[in-house]
């Protein structure tokens, strides 16, 4: 019975890997897209925007080349970001975000992958609500200080050399913080999207409740494969699950559906 | 063959339009850009003039084929890079003493007066706290926007002018809001935070803000003088000193001056600026 069972599952689980896999080559590409369309305003923001808490004060920026301040695109973020958190909550994470693209393919490298259920992957994603409390504190309770001096325009390089030149100590710590979390992917993987991100801790709570997501259904024998395979560390509709649907296609029950959960 | 007379005059008159027409036609920058022995040239200046440099380099490049590597940001900062190991080639900075300092260190070669700066009060469009002059920022119950910890001189100024005015604790009274920004000033102003504050006039006429607020001027004894004064000068690393000459010669010539007009600033070349490079001194001796 349990045979004939599994038997019945068996042919949908090729066509849901192939269909896993075109959708993980289209969310690359997605990416990238949004790599050309946010990168520039990405890069300014951890390199160059003088505030200690980027994209959020464009409008009042002096940095005159900035995309967030040169195009409309400010605004289209700030009201999309909500739309699509209360719609696949953390997916900008997975879809959307360059750092978050720039910390995937860094952890690809990564020897160390760190998947297993053990003290540290079960308290440290708790860090990005430090990082969110920490900008909410500096935008709130400090009037989000100006903490750099803003190269308003300039060659690229020179403007970031020039950038760190002039920096207040509070800009170097949390610009090193955040090159060092990026850059401490190449050791373990996806160190500041798991782990630090302050907007990752803003979208986490709307991951709980957005309209669809990727989760387990009750055939689901934990056998943990989706774990395995996940950049991010988890397993569907659990703790910094981004929606990419990465998992969909290994799960060897087909237990891992998209959709409404009820 | 016999010579025309009438057919050779002709003939010449067509040569000569020939070429009179492929001189026009041939781009002017490049047939500029082979008088000098470099096609670029890399200017710092303070960032507050970006918005009259960026036009004013772009009708340059237009003009020359010359492609101007632009910097702008806080002069004083700037000018710290090149007192220490920074390098560029024309420097348009803030403060008189600055680039004194500058040539004195054998880093800027000459400078000329390129153009001052004046303060203005900015109010809502509608005015509603009924500001007509610097004295009604002391009023009990106006709501003061003021930026002191905004990059030097930025608020710090507009401090140095309400205590010239003599009405400086009074005024900080009235503070609602203490800044980091002289952009967010106006931001603040514009959305009806506070009733009135000190900007440069040159804040007034960037695009996010042209038309947004209501101008009251200040009376000219009030400023502070260290903030009024922009120079421009060669250093001593321009690659091609011509270049560089003439690039000063354009900023500081009518053309390049109706640039930084535009963007709120007093041009050196004119009456009120003559009055001022005399007045503060602005000569490179």
């Amino acid at each position: 019975m349990l045979d004939g069972q599994s038997c019945t599952l068996q042919p949908d689980v090729p066509t849901e890997r192939k269909w896993s896999i075109r959708l993980s080559i289209r969310r690359r590409l997605v990416q990238f897209i949004m790599l050309g369309l946010l990168g520039q305003w990405s890069f300014y923001g951890i390199f160059r925007c003088p505030f200690l808490v980027p994209y959020i004060s464009c409008r009042n920026c002096p940095v005159i080349t900035c995309h967030g301040r040169i195009v409309s695109m400010f605004w289209g973020f700030w009201l999309l970001l909500p739309v699509s958190a209360l719609l696949f909550g953390r997916a900008f994470c997975g879809w959307g975000c360059p750092g978050g693209l720039i910390s995937q393919l860094f952890g690809k490298l990564a020897p160390v992958k760190l998947r297993a259920r053990n003290f540290i992957t079960r308290w440290a994603p708790s860090g990005k609500y430090l990082g969110l409390a920490a900008a909410l504190y500096i935008y709130y309770i400090l009037g989000q200080p100006r903490a750099d001096v803003p190269i308003r325009i300039g060659e690229f390089f020179q403007s970031v050399l020039l950038t760190f030149e002039h920096a207040s100590p509070s800009w170097l710590i949390r610009t090193i913080f955040v090159l060092g979390c990026l850059a401490g992917g190449l050791v373990v993987a996806n160190v500041w999207c798991r782990f630090a991100c302050p907007g990752g801790g803003l979208l986490e709570p709307a991951r709980r409740h957005s309209l669809f997501k990727f989760y387990k259904t009750s055939i689901c024998n934990n056998c943990n494969q989706c774990l395995d395979i996940c950049e991010m560390g988890t397993r569907p509709n659990e703790v910094n699950c981004t929606n990419c649907g990465d998992c969909q296609g290994v799960c060897p029950s087909g237990a891992i559906v998209f959709g409404r959960k009820k | 063959m016999e010579n025309n007379p009438e057919s050779d005059g002709r003939r010449a008159f067509l040569k000569s339009a020939i070429v009179g027409a492929a001189g026009v036609a041939l781009p002017i920058g490049i047939a500029r850009a082979k008088t000098f022995s470099r096609d670029s040239l890399q200017v710092w200046s303070c960032g507050g003039l970006a918005e009259a440099f960026i036009p004013a380099n772009t009708r340059y490049e237009q003009k020359n084929g010359i492609k101007i590597s632009y910097t702008g940001a806080f002069a004083a900062a700037l000018g710290k890079s090149l007192l220490g190991s920074a390098t560029t080639e024309v420097f348009g900075g803030r403060v008189l003493d600055l680039a004194k300092k500058l040539k004195s260190s054998g880093k800027m070669v000459y400078f000329k007066p390129l153009c001052f700066t004046s303060y203005v009060m900015v109010t809502p469009i509608a005015n509603p706290a009924g500001i007509e002059e610097l004295g009604d920022m002391a009023r009990p119950g106006v709501r003061v926007v003021l930026a002191p910890d905004a990059s030097p001189p930025g608020g710090q100024a507009a401090l140095n002018l309400l205590k010239k005015a003599g009405i400086l604790d009074s005024a900080t009274k009235n503070c609602v809001s203490s800044g980091s920004c002289v952009q967010r000033i106006m931001a603040d102003i514009i959305s009806d935070k506070g009733d009135v504050s000190i900007v440069e006039l040159r804040l007034t006429r960037l695009p996010a803000f042209a038309g947004k607020t209501h101008i009251v001027p200040i009376p000219e004894q009030f400023f502070p003088p260290p903030p009024l004064t922009f120079t421009i000068g060669v250093m001593k690393d321009a690659a091609d000193r011509t270049l560089a000459d003439d690039y000063l010669q354009f900023i500081t010539s009518e053309e390049g001056q109706a640039f930084f007009d535009a963007a709120g600033f007093i041009p050196a070349i004119s009456d009120k600026g003559k009055e001022l490079i005399e007045k503060l001194g602005v000569k490179d001796a």
